[in-house]
């Protein structure tokens, strides 16, 4: 009981904590920047981490197995994710954009977590015979962080391209009057612009060498964090591999949970292939990862909540809130 | 916004005015368009051509090809200016290995240039993932009867999609339907394409220590700079310290780290293909088998087992007997199921016990290539005394399967069993741990645990449970794929963790007192211009005395 207490109190102190951050980041960006205030926020995102930290451990220690076996769980541990990619950066004493990204992704799985499921959901289940394995840490904790990183990355796109985008609606609205003027020049200027923009080569970029810069500051991010991302869902896919060969009779079922996580591998790795190529690099790449963002979803939830191909796993059939096992 | 860095803005300043005095860039194209290109400064000859046809990609795809049809002796590897970094010492490495590959009939190197094509692989994997997605959402493997209600043609999804289109192209099956075999054979031929063409190149270029002879050349990397006084030994000195190889000849110096990030990806594209070839043999040399033994019973292996493919090749195990010994559960304090276990013997041929193993879930048998996996459950029967006569077998039938929540019953019939309507006992059961009973009403009487001994009363007959007696079901196969994929996995793993270093290349060159510093990197490029500042700062300025020893032994 006195668990379930303190997991209480920490859940909820984590929440509140992440919420302040939000508001002091709203703050910061609405008015002026604060030295104070930034550096209270990343306190609160420290406050957080400590809190999730001990909510897991607490779950841990009470259910006796590691705290990844249920939905509830594993959203936990993905905004745990997230405050741990929050927190690197600050410890190697770097600023960066991702702060961002991380920051709300990480109150909104927390938020989600706590107050979008049914309380029955945040009991501690049992673990099924299929996921007592020593493979259950390796390959969910794989999964969850590289999860955790990839959105974080292709979010990190997404607001690449609403940049980029805004921008080029922007000069095609100023450009449209000068059409009335000069209708041949102006077409060709923009018959120009829809070329650059398809290339990202900054012509527009040139007018505000800030934005630009932070376009690009955007797109090394976005490519470092999907790297990293990249290798744990790598790590995450062939463990489960490894595991299923353990488990299932093969080491590939072609289970929806699991043909999503690669299609999700395919549309990353796709997506690191065209940042070898200059022409596809910066907005298509963008795109890439955004659609990679949906589909990172979809396989987290959407393979759940659609209850497309219930996991038949013989008699030892699964409850579907349990998602860890699906891969 | 206010981390403009001003370093940078000094050098692309820098830059972009040294780039219009080159000779190599000013007769190409107007400097706007120039400009355009932040990462220009290190693009040479070959993106020159590239910048003249910018405006239209396609254009510049159709030039790429006949460049490459062209070619008797010109460099087979055009596509790479395209492909990667495209700088200048592909071209010159290619042009080199051009004379090997003229030997090269052109059909083949047609083939190759065409599968290498970037564009085509990132749309074969588009194909891919599609085909996939579009398999988890087509119900796979039903009847045809299933597909026709379901897509019918009066109302077709999307206007278009019906039945035809699913048992045509064969997607009510759609892993092993030939579309999407054909699209992964298709990959498969990209990735060895690519690897041939693109990344060997790549890294027999990367390889070498090349020594930028000129500070024009320094100065047009991603990163340069200019330290005023300073001694590129010290440079050097630090660069080693960094972690760097340090290369030095004269006045130039080169240095690179991470080199293999560069041969990661040829080995990621292996591993691939790795686990493709182990994938094929899996699916065409396996057996599967399943069957479902009471306790105390026997089978032989090579009864169960069914081939999968044409390279399926029995084994001398497949004589094997089986006898489960045991099967039993094991429970939470709560009563749900914590693990199924089954103890088995393997007798050989002649006789004797070859091997006795508990599997349980996450814990298969393997014997000589056979794994054995507790997949499934049922319980068989109910040994029980009636009037402390027997024991008797009665069987059990399953009376509903969903999911977890399986019931079995049984039914003990009581007075005159030739009677039309015959009443009895009834028994249900959950599980191994617990029998319900039911008298000839159908009222609740009680539960008995099997082997209890506690006997109970119903309608005059003493009942004792001697033992619910369960069967397991098991799942048996053969792959001779596994250890060639599990050899993919392994590998796959190592170089994408690999392919995370970056291959970062310096050069430097002494320039009278001043050092000229310039540097590329393949991955990690925000970083590395941080990285640069920090360690170029480090280099100590050289005071008046100590600079006209420099410019002597320079001299010298």
């Amino acid at each position: 009981m006195i668990f379930l207490t303190l997991e209480h109190i920490l859940t909820h102190i984590s929440f509140s904590a992440v919420s302040i951050v939000i508001t002091i980041h709203l703050i910061i960006l609405l008015v002026n920047e604060m030295a104070e205030l930034s550096d209270s926020s990343k306190k609160g995102m420290i406050i957080t981490f400590f809190c999730i930290t001990g909510l897991l451990v607490i779950r841990w220690i009470y259910s006796g197995h590691l705290p990844l076996s249920g939905l509830y769980e594993s959203l936990i541990f993905l905004s745990w994710n997230f405050s741990i990619i929050y927190m690197v950066p600050y410890l190697k004493k770097k600023k960066n954009y991702l702060s961002a990204i991380t920051a709300p992704s990480a109150i909104f799985t927390q938020g989600f977590a706590t107050s979008g499921l049914l309380t029955e959901i945040h009991q501690s289940t049992i673990l099924v015979p299929a996921l007592q394995s020593q493979w259950l840490m390796m390959h969910v904790s794989m999964m969850v962080l590289g999860y955790a990183a990839l959105l974080c990355g292709s979010l990190l796109s997404v607001a690449l391209l609403v940049i980029t985008f805004r921008k080029f609606i922007k000069i095609f609205s100023k450009r449209k009057k000068l059409l009335n003027k000069w209708f041949s020049f102006g077409k060709r200027k923009y018959m120009n612009e829809k070329g650059n923009v398809l290339q990202t080569t900054p012509f527009i970029y040139s007018r505000n060498f800030y934005r630009f810069q932070l376009i690009q500051q955007l797109d090394h991010w976005g490519y470092h964090i999907i790297s990293i991302g990249f290798i744990f869902l790598t790590l995450g896919i062939l463990s489960g591999a490894v595991w299923a060969n353990e488990a299932w009779g093969s080491y590939w079922n072609w289970d929806p949970k699991e043909t999503w996580a690669f299609i999700t591998w395919t549309i990353f790795s796709i997506y690191l292939h065209t940042r070898t190529n200059k022409n596809f690099e910066g907005v298509n790449s963008a795109i890439v990862a955004s659609i990679g963002f949906l589909i990172i979803w979809i396989c987290y939830f959407g393979v759940n909540l659609l209850g497309i191909g219930l996991h038949s796993y013989g008699s030892f059939t699964l409850t579907s809130n349990c998602i860890e096992e699906n891969v | 916004m206010g981390n403009l860095n001003p370093t940078k803005t000094i050098n692309s300043i820098v830059l972009t005015t040294n780039l219009f005095n080159s000779p190599l860039l000013h007769y190409t194209v107007n400097p706007v368009v120039y400009r355009l290109y932040k990462k220009g400064n290190t693009l040479s000859l070959a993106i020159t051509c590239k910048l003249k046809t910018s405006q239209d990609i396609k254009n510049e795809e159709n030039n790429m090809a006949k460049k490459i049809l062209l070619s008797g002796s010109a460099p087979p590897m055009v596509e790479e200016g395209d492909k990667a970094t495209g700088n200048r010492e592909v071209q010159v490495k290619a042009r080199s290995g051009g004379d090997v590959m003229g030997l090269v009939k052109r059909l083949p190197r047609r083939v190759l240039s065409v599968l290498s094509n970037l564009p085509l692989a990132i749309g074969e994997m588009f194909t891919i993932a599609a085909l996939m997605a579009l398999g988890t959402l087509i119900d796979q493997g039903e009847a045809p009867d299933y597909y026709l209600q379901k897509y019918p043609e009066e109302n077709p999804v999307l206007g278009f999609f019906n039945w035809r289109w699913v048992l045509t192209l064969g997607f009510d099956h759609m892993y092993s339907s030939p579309v999407f075999l054909g699209m992964l054979v298709l990959l498969g031929a990209s990735l060895m394409a690519c690897t041939y063409t693109t990344q060997i190149p790549l890294v027999r270029v990367a390889k070498r220590w090349n020594f930028l002879s000129s500070s024009e050349a320094v100065r047009k990397q991603e990163f340069s700079d200019v330290l005023p006084r300073a001694s590129v030994q010290d440079l050097g000195v630090i660069l080693m310290g960094a972690g760097y190889e340090v290369f030095s000849k004269g006045p130039s110096l080169y240095a690179f780290k991470g080199l293999a990030g560069r041969f990661a990806p040829i080995g990621v594209h292996l591993a691939m293909l790795l686990i493709m070839a182990g994938g094929t043999l899996s699916a065409t040399g396996s057996f599967r088998g399943e069957v479902t033994v009471p306790q105390g019973l026997n089978f032989v292996i090579g009864d169960v087992l069914g081939p999968t493919g044409f390279l399926s090749t029995p084994t001398e195990a497949f004589n094997t007997e089986v006898h489960v010994n045991r099967f039993y559960m094991d429970y939470y304090d709560s009563g749900e199921v914590s693990q199924f276990h089954t103890d088995l013997s393997l007798f050989g041929l002649d006789g004797k016990e070859v091997m006795r193993k508990t599997i349980s879930v996450n814990d298969p048998l393997r014997y000589g290539g056979i794994t054995i996996y507790q997949t499934d459950w049922s319980i068989s029967a109910l040994q029980i005394l009636k009037d402390d006569e027997g024991p008797f077998n009665l069987a059990m039938a399953p009376l509903k399967i969903n999911g977890d929540k399986r019931l079995y019953g049984t039914f003990l019939p009581v007075g005159d069993v030739n009677s039309p309507n015959v009443k009895g006992i009834s028994m249900l059961a959950r599980d191994l741990q617990s029998i319900i009973l039911y008298d000839q009403e159908g009222k609740f009487t009680g539960v008995r645990r099997p082997n209890s001994k506690l006997p109970i009363e119903i309608d005059g007959s003493k009942i004792v449970i001697v033992d619910a007696i369960g069967s397991t079901g098991l799942n048996l196969k053969t792959d001779p794929g596994v250890p060639i994929v599990y050899a993919g996995f392994g590998f796959l793993m190592l170089t994408t963790c690999i392919s995370y270093l970056s291959h970062s290349q310096i050069w430097a060159i002494q320039d009278g007192t001043a050092v000229i510093v310039g540097g590329k990197t393949n991955r990690a490029k925000a970083d590395f211009p941080d990285d640069m500042n920090r360690l170029l700062d480090k280099v100590p300025e050289l005071v008046e005395s100590s600079l006209s020893n420099q410019s002597r032994s320079i001299g010298g």
